[in-house]
């Protein structure tokens, strides 16, 4: 058989290979004529609805979270979308009237929908787009109040192309990434909400391919080239081929080297434990940095020790295939910003410049950090744990490193007498003032490494506050006074005998690579889905070359000028 | 009390940022309508998601906000900030 290519919209710079499942959800606006009206019961038909409603709300806020834990909260935005639509007052006051006329409760929500979508139908680019969303949203009702059944889209087998008109936000929530290999719709572009999750969950997708796609039939094989833009139906051996190899580069399972053989370690920054298996699927070499803010936040008390070994375990046994995979956790760094109920923070004195990372670990908070550490100290212990590393944030003077490091000693001893199992793991400082940047090679001597939080330290370094929009011109990581300081970290780093990571946004970005492994640095963490492009980068850099760059990039003395270099 | 300023979302108006800008307008007694300055489309309410999707307003486009009630300008600034603030930095904000 001849292969058949498809042209259509790539919506992920990836490539995937499996086997083609159609997906015909069940056509419920397919209501018949209504009943006259007559014989219906009005005030029983407005309570049908009422209660529909309730239901969807409830469904959307579920698919909410899931796709907050697995995705992110930008992408869960667009269920709150849905939420204000399933309330609109427009909508509500359509419903109503349509009951009035006495038709019952699904005619009349398809009847309150029609306007609307033909309104966005109507309109220009991403708006045509709210078309969709409502046609989800009244589709989702008309479910609910015909009783109809779900497709399951969460119960596909392993390798499966997911074939469709269209995937609307409910339908993308249920899809499981580590079954589906690729994703084929006739409709949608770049931006519908199906792409934006394909593109964060790493599944190759192709949009807007159009009818052409009905003629792939079930089960046949299919090649998903979402940076190509095409589909590729019966794909000849050369085809396939390509399509695995291209699938195993997208993702490096082993950890790299540069093109000379310097090892660099790639990990993944973290905020939830379920973030983990996706950092794990895009090849991440371990974890930099851990933030538990998570277990402390949305909540009326703070999570006991129990709690926390077991989200701390959780992380480092999912990991637990890598090769010695390095976890570094870093203890509760909250401030004014970062509310949390229970703590009682004051905006102004836990503030950028006020009380906040260790500064309240070591003060007022002082049980939390013990309990944390207690948990991280166990958790060292297991097998999993291993690879455990704790980091600090905040620090700003060696009188504090110092005190925390004598909780550290406090705690084993705590441990010791109860007679628990327990390790020292490694221990490091986050830093991100300019103060710990001149301490670097007093850290180094009393801890086994330095992490460097790019976002804070740009903003201490240039005296210019994160969440100020006019700002934003300061707030460049490549500002020559910030990568001053990430030098002179590193030098006084390795001189002191610890190793060099970069946390901050900075390191995730693949055209600062070279930059950053000719700055000297051991270990880069970032979001998961950077991770295959920063260890391509790292392959084809040369260290010596890249020396040079960095070398050049903090000679000039302006911005500008570093921007003209890269 | 009125204010009229241009769009910074570079997408303007559509799920979400229109999503944050209705949830916040409903935490507000006061009325609140928006409008697109150069559109011929009327002013539609603040708290309604179809109307306000339904301007179509893009980034660049001038909005004319106007509110009336005891928390008027307490909503128009908290309203303006978020038409203020491009999409990718919307979820650190700090909302009402």
């Amino acid at each position: 058989m001849t292969e058949r290519r498809l042209e259509g919209v790539g919506a992920t710079p990836t490539v995937g290979l499996g086997t083609a499942r159609w997906y015909r959800p069940v056509d419920v606006t397919d209501l018949g004529e209504p009943p006259a009206p007559e014989s219906v019961d009005t005030p029983a038909e407005r309570e049908r609805f009422e209660t529909a409603q309730t239901e969807a709300a409830a469904e959307i806020e579920a698919e909410r979270e899931r796709t907050r834990e697995r995705v992110g909260d930008s992408e869960a935005k667009v269920f709150d979308a849905h939420l204000q639509f399933l309330r609109d007052p427009q909508i509500e006051a359509g419903v109503d009237e349509a009951l009035e006329d006495g038709l019952p409760a699904p005619h009349a929500v398809k009847a309150a929908f029609e306007g609307p979508i033909a309104q966005f139908e109507g309109m220009e680019g991403m708006m045509a787009e709210r078309a969709d969303d409502l046609r989800d949203i009244r589709d989702r009702l008309l479910r609910l109040l015909t009783d109809s059944g779900r497709t399951d889209l969460g119960d596909l087998p392993d390798n499966s192309v997911v074939l469709a008109e269209l995937l609307t936000p409910s339908d993308t929530a249920q899809l499981d990434p580590d079954a589906i290999a690729g994703i084929a719709t006739m409709k949608g572009g770049r931006t519908a909400h199906a792409a934006i999750i394909a593109r964060s969950l790493g599944i190759p997708a192709v949009v807007g391919i159009g009818q052409a796609l009905e003629a792939i039939e079930d089960k046949t094989e299919v090649v998903v080239d979402g940076e190509a833009g095409v589909v590729i139906a019966d794909p000849d051996e050369s085809t396939r081929t390509r399509a695995k190899e291209s699938t195993q580069t997208s993702v490096i399972d082993e950890s790299v080297s540069t093109s000379d053989g310097t090892e660099i370690e790639v990990a993944a920054n973290l905020g939830t434990p379920a973030e983990a298996q996706p950092a794990v699927d895009q090849g991440a070499d371990g974890v930099g940095l851990f933030r538990t803010e998570f277990l402390f936040q949305d909540r009326t008390e703070a999570p006991d020790e129990t709690e926390q070994y077991e989200a701390y375990r959780e992380v480092c046994e999912t990991f637990s295939d890598c090769d010695e995979p390095r976890i570094v956790v870093r203890t509760l760094d909250v401030g004014g910003d970062k509310p949390i109920d229970y703590l009682d923070l004051d905006p102004e004195e836990n503030g950028f410049l006020g009380a906040r990372g260790i500064r309240l670990s070591l003060d007022e908070h002082a049980e939390l950090f013990e309990s944390q550490l207690r948990a991280l100290l166990r958790v060292a212990a297991t097998t999993a744990g291993a690879g455990l590393a704790v980091m600090f944030p905040l620090v700003s003077t060696v009188e504090e490193l110092e005190a925390a490091l004598a909780v550290v000693d406090s705690v084993a001893d705590e441990l010791e007498s109860e007679n628990i199992e327990y390790a020292i793991p490694e221990l490091g400082v986050m830093v991100e003032t300019p103060a710990s940047t001149y301490l670097a090679d007093a850290f180094a001597e009393r801890v086994d490494f330095l992490s460097i939080g790019t976002n804070d330290l740009t903003q201490y370094i240039q005296s210019a506050q994160r969440d100020l929009d006019r700002m934003s011109d300061y707030q460049d990581p490549l500002a020559p006074a910030v990568l001053r300081a990430v030098d002179r970290t590193v030098q006084a780093g390795h001189a002191g005998g610890a190793w060099v990571g970069m946390c901050g946004e900075m390191a995730g970005d693949p055209e600062l690579t070279e930059l950053l492994v000719g700055l000297g640095l051991d270990e880069l963490s970032m979001s998961a889905v950077t991770v295959p492009d920063v260890k391509n980068a790292i392959r084809e850099t040369d260290t010596e070359a890249a020396e040079e760059l960095a070398e050049s990039v903090l000679a000039v003395d302006t911005l500008a000028e570093v921007q003209e270099l890269l | 009390m009125e204010r009229t300023l241009t769009v910074v979302p570079e997408d303007g108006l559509h799920a979400r940022p229109a999503a944050t800008f209705v949830e916040t307008a409903s935490n507000f007694d006061a009325e609140i309508t928006v409008k697109a300055v150069d559109g011929n489309r009327p002013a539609v309410s603040a708290d309604s998601m179809l109307g306000v999707t339904g301007l179509g307003v893009r980034g660049g486009d001038d909005v004319r906000l106007v509110a009336e009630g005891p928390d008027a300008e307490a909503a128009l600034d908290a309203l303006s900030a978020i038409l203020s603030t491009p999409e990718d930095e919307l979820d650190d904000m700090e909302l009402p």
